[in-house]
């Protein structure tokens, strides 16, 4: 059955069609396309070694993660539905460009190989693996992503686990029964919570432990202690394997996951179709209200019967129109000042950001001797220098949504869409991966804000961030010994010169690294401003588009109603008015869809 | 003179300089004192990790876990004591079956609970079981060596690891850890393969270049089967007895969960309470191994015990602690006491000490003990490079295998001592040889002048 969204949206698109407005309907059918494919991000995530693969292989009953007693996933494996099982690594096209937006290739495999190609590509070239199955779970849009565990000492792997979680709808925490959850786990849900609230902690491997029930139950206290309102769930992914096996009814509800499916389906299917639901009630207010204006428009040239108001009607309907034209000068301008100011406020933010951190590590060797705790600095170095860049994206990230507002304000009428729904655009993240598609088109303006910032920690920020910080890694001072660098004649020295030499070796190490990272990320940086500034161009532009059709439809309607005879001025007048209720009616609809209280459309 | 003898001198003439002091000397007597003492091993890691059940593996009783700093030392009758500051009371211990109680009481606050166990376990070794509360510092204060029980290597694990490396003392000497692949059994989600793989996984760790520098070995131990190997009852083995005389197959279905272990209906005429009994002493792992060994043959207590200690990885962990510790007793005392000088004179500097300052960081920096360690650092963690076969006779020649002249001329038998000589001197040729060759890179050669002397003292030993 078609879901309620669909024929409203339908019907909506008919009106268009009716009323010769190719480009409303051309919009609205792009948004039909998106919310018949929608894709629900369900992350599974957690530390090292909880059963996070083996639970997504129990959900859909099939080993397409790879498990391991060692630590085993690198890299993401999407896992969503196809009518033919398929499988495809995705792989950078060229291991030495590692800069954002850097190209990427698919590779298909066959999927009985691909967790045994994943674990033997290098997992510095692999950015992520696919699977495409057959399964009834997946099929409204579900996309389970087995990640990284969190907390492994390669840090790598972590930041692109968070990397991923910014984009989801909802959140599996794996967390296994051989332990309560630990403060660093109780930290890891905080922090998820503020990005996605929908989580659901998993206390896997309850076959093993003989108190699980004790250790669910301290969880829970934990949770409750700790404020964060998610639900938890026990399951066995290995009993649930073996009843699969088996066919045994009775070990599949042992294994908990017929809660677990349930929970799904309860929680994530069904809240996807009122964020459907919206999405649509949004846009398809929007297109009919521009329906209504210009009918209104002839109503009234019809109702006041007098030539002359109408010709003046004809007159305001050019002049709104040359208003719009010359608006439309203004917007661009304010567009291309804005950016330009940001883009090179963003690059200062991040080169006074390094040069403090440099001024950091000039005092610092002043006195310390790199040769302790070089390896203790090279982290600090890098914590800095993440937290650097954390910081600038997330400025110019915010920056770019008060620039769209700036924008919005310069336009000549107020849209309930006006804003962009993320300053970032689609095709940022990734250019190949159709997975990466933006899902649903926010409703509020808060809503507005969090996926903008959910879109920029995901996509750029972070791989743009580790890709640009991997692979250059500084050099060891220390383990360089004196013999290369110190040019060969160390060895006479008195110990103080050498401390001083390494200081001074230190130091440029340091300097180079830094400007290095400031080179590279800067890039992205403007890279990811230009996107930008394109992707709000393109959005305005649209919408001035759709306005100036209004507005000439209005004009048009004013002249037939000069020009037409008193009969045929009748007839028309009663077709106009019949066409507005249907449309009044069709917004109410609309309007319910979104389950806002209805916005009065006067007729 | 030899660096127990430098260290002790050292010990004495500061109590002399601080004579006035009573701080200080207080200090250095405790110093002077735990000097003499077996080598104190603290067991470390986070909340519930198994750090009291290992305890309890390796004295081989099962005590009751208390929330305090505990030491286990050897004596001669069972004893505990609580001890507060300068204040020590004793309580009492009690025994129930393989159970060990010691009632503490009511306390406001506790430095340490001192327990007196006679235990063959605790010859050469004080055990500290250290609380969840404890912190870093607590912990690389009291003992001189640490096992860090871990499951996997995250980052709080290198993080707890590379603190103990924050003092300058700490870091030339860093010689004192064992890492622990913590519930072993628990790896690989309970399958029966699980200990060898925990082994293997503990290999990778020992090879790790974060690990290397850090710890001196990692081993793997599933405590909860160590401790009921070695606490083994009667009416335990007759029931896993029981258990294993039913056929693999028939068992299959009941041990597929630990719940259906316990559930109401069982194939095997067992009390669901003595189900219970066992699961809570061997977990559901631990009862799927003692089936399958009684099958395979195993099929007394003492061949049971054996087969579990030996594959639980208690076996393995003891002779790294003999190996690493109760061998280089000497190096970590020292290092402890200098460590524990430097505090002293760097709290209370005066005049007077400026010598035993210097004495200090000259020991520090030329003690050949602390260089054949900081080589052994070296070559494991790759900073110091060194032909493949060349590496691994360095080595061994170094002491990384065992300290004793047996083990470090690599004779798996107790070789006379003429045997050995030719061998040694053999070693000692060549590896003056490349000490003195100039083709070699300097820190080849460098490495090699260490390995010289080493062969040297033991040519010394074996006269
Ligand atoms: N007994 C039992 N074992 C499980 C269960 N789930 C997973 N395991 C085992 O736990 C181990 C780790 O499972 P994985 O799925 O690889 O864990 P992971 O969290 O994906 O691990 P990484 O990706 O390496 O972080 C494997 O040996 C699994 O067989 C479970 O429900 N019960
Ligand atoms: N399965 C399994 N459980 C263990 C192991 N070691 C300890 N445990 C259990 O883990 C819990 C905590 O152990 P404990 O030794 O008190 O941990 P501590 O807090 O680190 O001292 C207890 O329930 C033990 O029975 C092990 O090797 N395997
Ligand atoms: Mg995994
Ligand atoms: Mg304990």
């Amino acid at each position: 059955m078609a879901p309620p969204w669909l024929d409203v949206l339908d019907e909506t698109i008919g009106a268009c069609v009716t009323h010769r407005r190719p480009d409303l309907e051309a919009r609205l059918r792009e948004k039909r396309a998106q919310q018949m494919d929608p894709k629900l991000r369900v992350l599974v995530i957690g530390e090292t070694k909880q059963g996070k693969s083996q639970l997504v292989n129990a959900l859909i009953n099939a080993p397409v993660c790879a498990v391991g007693d060692d630590v085993t996933t690198t890299v993401p494996t999407f896992v969503q539905h196809s009518e033919t099982p398929s499988a495809a690594l995705v792989r950078n096209a060229s291991s030495r460009s590692k800069i954002m937006n850097a190209p990427t290739e698919r590779v298909a495999v066959p999927i009985e190989q691909v967790t045994k190609q994943v674990s033997t590509t290098h997992s510095g070239e692999l950015v992520r693996a696919e699977i495409g199955i057959p399964r009834a779970l997946l099929t409204s849009g579900l996309v389970l992503i087995d990640t990284p565990g969190v907390g492994d000492t390669r840090s790598a792997h972590t930041a692109s686990t968070f990397a991923t979680m910014m984009q989801a709808d909802a959140v599996l925490m794996v967390s296994d029964a051989t332990g309560e959850l630990t403060a660093t786990e109780l930290a890891l849900l905080k922090q998820i919570m503020s990005a996605c609230p929908n989580v659901t902690v998993v206390v896997t491997k309850i076959d093993l432990v003989p108190h699980w029930r004790t250790v669910v139950e301290r969880n829970r206290s934990h949770l409750a202690r700790a404020g964060i309102p998610a639900k938890l769930l026990p399951v066995s992914a290995t009993l649930r394997l073996r009843a699969a096996k088996t066919n045994d009814q009775v070990l599949n509800t042992e294994s908990g996951f017929p809660e677990l499916l349930a929970c799904l389906q309860r929680d994530i299917v069904a809240s996807a179709d009122l964020l459907a639901r919206r999405a649509v009630s949004v846009v398809a207010s929007s297109a009919i209200s521009q329906l209504v204006t210009p009918l209104r428009e002839e109503l009234t040239a019809h109702d006041s019967r007098q030539t002359e108001a109408t010709i003046s009607t004809l007159q305001e309907a050019q002049r709104r129109v040359d208003e719009l034209r010359r608006r439309s000068a203004r917007w661009q301008n304010v567009l291309n000042d804005e950016m330009a100011d940001l883009i090179s406020d963003v690059e200062y933010d991040l080169r006074d950001r390094t040069r403090k951190i440099l001024r950091e590590v000039d005092r610092t060797f002043d006195d310390a001797d790199p040769a302790h705790g070089w390896e203790q600095f090279e982290q600090w170095l890098e914590d800095n220098l993440n937290e650097a860049a954390t910081t600038n994206f997330a400025w110019l990230m915010e920056r770019a949504d008060w620039v769209a507002e700036k924008v919005a304000k310069n336009f000549p009428v107020y849209r309930e869409d006006i804003l962009p729904g993320s300053v970032l655009p689609e095709d940022l993240l990734d250019p190949v991966g159709k997975l990466e598609k933006p899902k649903i088109e926010p409703f509020t303006i808060t809503q507005k804000l969090f996926t903008g910032l959910r879109g920029s920690y995901g996509g750029v920020l972070m791989f743009g961030l580790v890709t640009s910080l991997a692979g250059m890694p500084l050099i060891n001072v220390v383990s360089l010994g004196a013999g290369a660098l110190f040019g060969g004649k160390t060895i006479k020295d008195e110990a103080d010169t050498r401390l001083k030499r390494r200081q001074a070796a230190a130091k440029a190490a340091a300097q180079k690294h830094v400007d290095d990272f400031f080179m590279k990320f800067s890039k992205d940086i403007r890279d990811a401003g230009r996107h930008i500034q394109r992707s709000l161009r393109n959005h305005f532009a649209t919408l001035a588009e759709e306005l100036q059709e209004t507005l000439l439809e209005s004009a048009r309607s004013a002249k037939r109603a000069v020009q037409d005879d008193a009969s045929q001025r009748e007839q028309r007048q009663r077709e106009a008015r019949r066409e507005l209720d249907k449309l009044v009616t069709l917004y109410k609809r609309v309007q319910a869809l979104g389950g806002t209280a209805a916005m009065e459309l006067s007729a | 003179m030899t660096l127990d003898h430098a260290v002790w001198s050292m010990l004495q003439e500061a109590l002399a300089i601080y004579r006035d002091s009573p701080r200080a000397s207080s200090w250095l007597r405790s110093h002077a004192e735990r000097f003499t003492e077996p080598v104190r091993v603290a067991v470390a890691g986070v909340q519930g990790i198994g750090k009291s059940t290992a305890v309890n593996a390796l004295i081989g009783d099962a005590f009751s876990p208390l929330p305090e700093f505990t030491w286990y030392r050897n004596g001669s009758t069972a004893a505990a004591q609580v001890v507060c500051g300068p204040r020590a009371s004793e309580v009492p211990v009690t025994r129930r079956g393989s159970r060990v109680t010691v009632d503490i009481g009511q306390w406001d606050k506790i430095d340490r609970v001192v327990v007196d166990w006679p235990s063959r376990s605790l010859r050469d070794v004080v055990l500290i079981d250290t609380p969840a509360s404890a912190t870093p510092e607590q912990i690389f204060g009291d003992a001189d060596a640490v096992l860090y029980l871990m499951r996997h290597l995250r980052d709080n694990d290198l993080q707890f690891l590379r603190s103990a490396h924050d003092h300058p003392i700490a870091r030339v000497a860093a010689v004192n850890t064992v890492g622990v692949l913590a519930r072993a059994d628990e790896i690989g989600g309970g399958r029966i393969d699980a200990l060898s793989s925990a082994k293997q996984i503990s290999r990778r760790l020992r090879r790790d270049v974060q690990v290397q520098p850090l710890c001196q070995n990692v081993v793997q131990l599933a405590g909860l089967i160590a401790v009921a190997a070695r606490t083994l009852r009667e009416d335990e083995f007759v029931a896993l007895r029981a258990l294993a005389s039913l056929g693999r197959e028939e068992l299959e279905d009941y041990l597929l969960s630990a719940d259906r272990f316990v559930g109401p209906s069982f194939p095997v005429d067992l009390e669901a309470s003595a189900r219970q009994g066992l699961l809570d002493r061997f977990g559901l792992f631990g009862v799927r191994l003692c089936c399958a060994l009684i099958r395979q043959g195993f099929d007394t207590t003492v061949k049971l015990t054996g087969q579990l200690v030996q594959r639980s990885g208690l076996g393995e962990l003891r002779d790294s602690i003999a190996i690493h510790f109760v061998e280089r007793r000497e190096v970590l005392k020292a290092r402890t006491a200098l460590l524990g000088l430097d505090v002293v004179l760097r709290m209370e500097p005066r005049p007077a000490a400026f010598r035993l300052m210097a004495d200090l960081e000259r020991a520090v920096a030329s003690a050949h003990d602390f260089r054949e360690l900081r080589l052994v650092a070296a070559l494991q963690g790759g900073r110091t490079k060194l032909p493949t076969e060349l590496e691994a006779e360095a080595m061994r020649l170094i002491g990384a295998e065992g300290t004793t002249s047996l083990a470090r001329l690599g004779f798996d038998y107790d070789a006379p001592a003429d045997e050995q000589r030719e061998v040694l001197l053999d070693a000692l040729a060549r590896w003056q040889g490349q000490a003195s060759d100039p083709h070699l890179a300097h820190d080849h050669r460098r490495a090699a002048q260490i390995v010289v002397r080493s062969c040297e003292g033991m040519l010394t030993h074996l006269g």
